[in-house]
């Protein structure tokens, strides 16, 4: 099921430049994303990432084009009762303790007041923020804002939750707390929108992604399609007798690597299942087959570096 | 329930600006003053007085102490209260700030709407402290309990009200606390003042008829906040209120200068 879902959608804004008439954040952008899926947002700087997430929550107004969430008009703003958002450089009211913003914008999002303390010490203790939730948030590091911004993009219990640059700031090990918080939610059934500059951590979490570049949509897809090199697969197998080693040479183009490592390609599921029957029928035991990828990182910097 | 915590939440900002805590310390200053002036005055002062004038004579010290308390609290609102809401929409309108806000399932409208009535609230309970406070001194000492004074409170937190929404607008427009602060100040001590005053202050010397209509047409378009404090101070006198026309003309320019906030929050992007 489409959780949100955009049609034609167009952005441009005023130029400061009189030279310009209009600088164009977002062109033509169609996309959707389903539910209980982590959807990876990717592009440079000014790529229109955010205004993307400002229009999908009534935050900015598209120019032309249409938006569903929940299958609903935007302009109906009620969908933000299901909705958490982490913006990203948020900023809260610095004269108040963790707790009070907690129940402040928990109370925002439309929460009852019992449901709101509940929560609160909920998402305090599971965002490791249970220590600091009596000092004013003027005295939080970057790091424990991050997490405490978290904890308010989910305190509502939202079914989807927009994530923009939910790392930032936040150290090694509570970035890895924070990938595993999101595996966790999208086991849950949530769905989750993130918009991250690293590449790895989108690599790691997300189930599809969509890039963007000078407001258009470049990619989109699943990360493992994506980031597939071609239709090579590397098989590691039991030893391979020498005779066969020609056979896979001469008739199936294999690439060998070693007597028990080597490189196939299939263009399709079918050649590469008949060919795994065939290793089978010649008694090769197949310890694993890995498709050859490359890194997300590097698959979008000859994705963009090729169209600037 | 979403609306009244905004409502609430501009209270929790009012006071945890130093400027507002400034303003509630000055109100507690004045009523102590009140308490202690009036024991002076009804061993000394307004013994003597009763004596030589009779029951009128303590009514018309009190009511004089009431008109008074209006210029005074007047001013501590212009000078504390202005001050300290003018940074509200600015601030709301931060980057950071604002895209949390609206991602809340709360209308625009309503969004302005919480931050004008949470305002307005703020110095209605203020005004309620130091004139209620002033009021019950002055009544529970002199035996003369004057409730007019106490339409004050009203006729007080609507001239505030007026310029507020005056606030809010420029506060959309500029996202600047300090260009808000100065509009209001300007407009609440030099172009009202001298616009009430118009026919002795610049009639007299300008008999050009299109200036005068230019000057006439800016005091009818205008918040009459000097004309509220008079009607204010007529109701404690009792003398016969001229004219509402200042209420009512302020009143539509409040409601104008809301609807048109309310418009241009719902169009702009953040």
């Amino acid at each position: 099921m489409s959780i949100i879902s955009t049609k034609n959608l167009n952005k441009d804004y005023p130029s400061r430049n009189f030279a310009e008439k209009k600088i164009t954040a977002l062109s033509n952008f169609s996309f959707d994303v389903q539910d209980s899926e982590i959807f990876g947002l990717l592009g440079p700087n000014g790529a229109g990432k955010t205004t993307l997430i400002k229009i999908i929550l009534g935050i900015t107004f598209p120019t032309s084009g249409e938006v569903k969430v929940f299958d609903k008009d935007i302009s109906d703003y009620t969908y933000k009762r299901k909705v958490g958002y982490l913006p990203e450089n948020h900023k809260f009211p610095n004269y108040l303790t963790g707790e009070q913003t907690l129940h402040y914008f928990g109370k925002l999002s439309g929460l009852p007041a019992n449901e709101v303390k509940k929560k609160t010490n909920e998402y305090l203790s599971l965002t490791g923020m249970e220590k600091w939730r009596k000092t004013k948030i003027k005295k939080y590091s970057k790091g424990m804002l991050q997490r405490l911004g978290l904890a308010q993009a989910l305190l509502n219990n939202p079914e989807i939750i927009f994530l923009d640059e939910p790392t930032d700031g936040v150290d090694p090990i509570g970035r890895k707390e924070i990938r595993d918080l999101l595996k966790e939610l999208k086991l849950r059934g949530r769905t989750i929108f993130l918009n991250s500059h690293l590449l790895s951590e989108v690599e790691l979490v997300c189930d599809r992604i969509a890039i963007l570049n000078k407001g258009s949509l470049v990619k989109s897809g699943r990360v493992d399609d994506i980031t597939a090199l071609s239709n090579n697969y590397i098989f590691h197998t039991s030893d391979i007798p020498d005779d066969f080693i020609n056979t896979l040479l001469s008739e199936y183009k294999a690439v060998i690597k070693s007597k028990n490592e080597f490189q196939f390609n299939a263009n399709t599921v079918t050649e590469l299942n008949d060919f795994i029957d065939y290793l089978r029928n010649r008694k090769i035991l197949i310890h694993g087959i890995v498709r050859e990828k490359d890194t997300l990182e590097n698959m979008f910097i000859s994705l963009i570096g090729s169209q600037n | 329930m979403i609306f009244l915590t905004l409502v609430l939440s501009t209270f929790r900002e009012a006071i945890a600006k130093k400027i507002f805590i400034g303003f509630f310390a000055i109100s507690t200053l004045i009523i102590l003053i009140f308490l202690f002036l009036i024991n002076v005055d009804s061993i000394e002062g307004m013994v003597d007085l009763m004596e030589s004038s009779g029951q009128e004579g303590v009514k018309n010290l009190v009511i004089g102490f009431q008109v008074a308390m209006i210029d005074i609290s007047y001013l501590l609102i212009i000078t504390f209260c202005f001050i300290s809401v003018s940074s509200f929409i600015p601030s709301m309108l931060e980057k950071g700030n604002i895209d949390l806000l609206l991602s809340k399932p709360i209308s625009r409208s309503n969004i302005i709407l919480a931050k004008f009535i949470g305002g307005v609230l703020l110095i209605f309970v203020s005004l309620v402290y130091l004139i209620g406070f002033v009021w019950l001194i002055l009544s529970s000492k002199s035996g003369f309990w004057h409730v007019p004074f106490l339409y004050s409170i009203f006729w007080l937190t609507l001239s505030f009200a007026v310029i507020y929404s005056l606030i809010i607008l420029i506060g959309l427009f500029s996202q600047s606390t300090i260009l808000s602060i100065i509009i209001s100040l300007f407009l609440v001590f030099i172009v009202c003042p001298v616009l009430a005053a118009r026919e002795m202050v610049i009639f007299s010397f300008i008999e050009n008829a299109s200036v005068r209509f230019v000057v006439n047409f800016l005091y009818y378009i205008l918040p009459k906040t000097s004309d509220i404090n008079k009607i204010s101070s007529d109701i404690i006198t009792g003398q016969p209120v001229v004219s509402y026309m200042p209420v009512y003309s302020s009143v539509l320019f409040m409601l104008v200068m809301l609807s048109v906030s309310i418009y241009i929050f719902r169009k702009k992007d953040y």
